[in-house]
């Protein structure tokens, strides 16, 4: 992927080429608003990484200058700001995800991936299919191998969610916030527990195992190799 | 400068215009009354004058010249009963038959006519002036003689200069007052603007204790400065609360950013090898992290106790709060082999901040699944009680004995008995501060066994 990380902090701005360039993909760095501005009118990426605060012209201007502009590039914002309204108003200014700092590098990593491989289409799509595994939104049905997995409400929306960013790592904050839409940080390993229920349902009895643990990230749904 | 100031101020400025036309509309009727008093008394003296003519010239047709110049005479003696009046009789020859006057006023026939008394004497009465003012009426007899009576003006004029003296001291009187007193309520404005200016300035300087001064006569800059004193009121708490959020925040967090300090020393001074610099760099990341969830714990603890928090409380629905979480600790409990049981009855929505309330009870129940043994039970339930919304979370765990069940609630106590499992000491802080904010009751009870923690809320409405 080709990716604009326009962050002031040169140190956490190199930090991030670093890691980004390392997990294969093209990163462009940009320091200040104006210039971020200019570069992700100029090329297209295929992600944006805009932390809030910046000199010259601030995240959000940015955001909102290339959402006119008809650049719909997906957007990852970073802010020191945590608030749940500073999170809704990036959201609304044309921000697609929000990451607070300080971030875990993988976090970071899965949002941006889910982020940059979320097409259009695939919101509408209502047949999720990996291997075997079929889930069906309008009918609230899932089948691995022909056969009908009951599934609880939440263990649906779940899989629904996981099979939508299939073969991306997704993060238990990722989970948190979008299946159950909360916003905190649990102490205990509550994600952890539906995620292994969901396992036993969907991976126990059949192969190959779909639902993958990545280790110091969070959950990965795909064939394995 | 303050001069300048105080002829600057509304107030002057205003009650400079209305002295102003205070005093124009009294010097208007001053000028009116002058007038109409002047008139009033020309109408008496003409009044007079004309009696007096009438009475010589009754005189004149019943008994004739002599008796009318006889008459003239006497009242024209000196020493003759004081008259107020002056006379001239003229004989045909234009000679002055009796009288005061040696005079006729040249071009004078038959009428009243104001003139001085150089114009009919050659010299002025004793106690009089040739410059002084008469009046005068001049009547034609039958038979070619004429007549004229005067009447001495001085008295009449006195009394009316008096009078213009009067209007005039009157109307600068006026203004003066007027003036005067603009200048005082202006000042008096200007005092309390001053003084409220002044608390702004220490203020501004600091000092958010003062307060603006608010005397007991309850005027509107009583009441401003009320206002304003309740304003200060809150800044000064929000201030307060959060010079302790940050007091608090750098207390808490120096400890464990020392210790990671230490670690990363000790490792450059004994590590040798490669792997062992990646173990203790692995473990330091480890460290980094908890202390930001220390910290992200620590600010939420922190907002919610000063009450800063910039999302504003709403209704929030308890009971939808309540599914959500049963959902997601009821699977991690059964999970370690205890009973999980939830319970919600309808209640009304309470004011709160959602975010905050999900994280509080998301700490209770934490603690419950890590402290209930296998076998054990967690009950989460939700109803009212004595009009009041009641949050429960209740295990049966080992419980907190009653003397340590305030102590539990500061910040990174943890009790003996909790040592062996990962916790940072923070989480009953956060629900104790999120009980506060939402103005709740936070209970710890006795479960037999284990803990009851109940969150008592009032009702929205």
């Amino acid at each position: 992927m080709r990716i604009l990380v326009i962050e002031d902090d040169r140190q956490a701005a190199a930090y991030l080429v670093k890691g980004l360039s390392e997990s294969g993909h093209v990163v462009d760095a940009a320091h200040d608003g104006d210039e971020g501005l200019q570069l992700a009118l100029a090329t297209p990426y295929d992600a944006l990484v805009v932390d809030r605060m910046l000199p010259r012209r601030d995240g959000l201007s940015v955001i909102a200058a290339l959402r006119a502009a008809g650049v719909d590039t997906p957007i990852l914002i970073l802010s020191a700001l945590g608030e749940v309204d500073d999170r809704v108003e990036g959201l609304r200014r044309g921000g697609d995800d929000y990451l607070v700092k300080p971030y875990a590098f993988s976090e970071l990593q899965a949002r941006l991936e889910a982020l940059a491989r979320r097409t259009r289409p695939e919101q509408q799509q209502t047949l999720l299919r990996v291997a075997d595994l079929e889930l069906d939104c309008l009918k609230r049905k899932v089948t691995r191998a022909g056969q009908n997995i009951p599934l609880q409400p939440r263990e649906f929306r779940l899989l629904e969610y996981l099979m939508r960013h299939a073969g991306q790592v997704v993060t238990r904050t990722m989970l948190l916030e979008h299946v159950w839409d909360y916003h905190f940080d649990p102490q205990t390993n509550v994600v952890d527990v539906h995620i292994s229920r969901l396992r036993a349902k969907i991976d126990k009895d059949f192969s190959p195992p779909l639902l993958h643990t990545v280790r110091g990230a969070g959950y990965s749904l795909h064939v394995p190799d | 400068m303050s001069r300048i100031r105080l002829l600057r101020t509304t107030t002057f400025r205003t009650a400079l215009a209305y002295a102003c036309l205070y005093s124009l509309l009294s010097a208007a009727a001053m000028v009116f009354i002058y007038w109409s008093t002047a008139s009033y008394i020309e109408a008496q003296v003409d009044e007079r004058l004309r009696l007096e003519t009438n009475v010589l010239l009754a005189r004149y047709q019943s008994q004739a010249l002599p008796a009318l110049t006889e008459a003239i005479r006497q009242r024209s003696r000196e020493d003759g009963p004081r008259s107020l009046f002056f006379y001239l009789l003229l004989g045909l020859d234009q000679e002055p038959l009796a009288g005061h006057f040696t005079r006729w006023p040249g071009g004078l026939e038959q009428d009243f006519a104001t003139l001085r008394f150089d114009q009919l004497f050659p010299r002025a009465p004793p106690g009089l002036s040739g410059t002084d003012p008469v009046r005068v009426l001049a009547t034609p007899l039958p038979g070619g003689y004429r007549l004229l009576v005067g009447r001495d003006l001085n008295e009449q004029h006195r009394l009316l200069e008096h009078t213009l003296v009067l209007a005039g001291s009157v109307t600068v009187a006026t203004f003066l007052l007027a003036l005067g007193g603009s200048l005082w309520l202006g000042s008096r404005t200007l005092r309390r603007i001053d003084a409220v200016s002044r608390t702004a300035h220490e203020i501004m300087a600091g000092d958010l204790s003062r307060r603006l001064p608010v005397t007991d006569r309850d005027d509107e800059f009583d009441q401003l400065g009320r206002e304003l004193n309740a304003m200060l009121e809150r800044i000064e708490q929000l201030m307060a609360g959060l010079r302790q959020v940050s007091d608090n925040i750098a207390h808490d967090l120096r400890s464990p950013l020392s210790r990671l300090r230490n670690r990363l020393e000790i490792t450059l001074l004994e590590a040798r090898h490669e792997s062992a610099y990646r173990t203790e760099l692995e473990q330091a990341i480890r460290d980094a992290d908890e202390l930001l969830k220390t910290f992200a714990a620590l600010l939420s603890i922190a907002q919610a106790e000063a009450g800063v928090s910039r999302e504003p409380l709403a209704p929030v629905e308890l009971a939808g709060l309540v599914e959500d979480m049963a959902d997601l600790y009821g699977a991690a409990a059964e999970e370690q082999g205890i009973e999980f049981h939830w319970q919600v009855q309808a209640v009304p929505p309470v004011a709160g901040n959602r975010r905050l309330l999900a994280q509080a009870l998301a700490n209770l129940l934490d603690n419950a699944v890590k402290y209930t043994p296998p076998g054990g039970a967690i009950a989460l339930t939700l109803g009212m009680r004595d009009s009041r919304v009641e949050l429960s979370v209740a295990d049966t765990g080992p419980g907190i004995p009653e003397a340590d069940r305030e102590r539990v609630l500061e910040r990174f106590v943890r009790l003996d008995s909790a040592r062996s499992t990962a916790g940072s000491g923070l989480g009953l802080s956060l629900v104790r501060a999120v009980a506060r904010l939402h103005q709740a009751e936070l209970r710890l009870e006795d479960n037999y066994p284990g803990l009851r923690v109940v969150l008592s809320f009032a009702s929205a409405h």
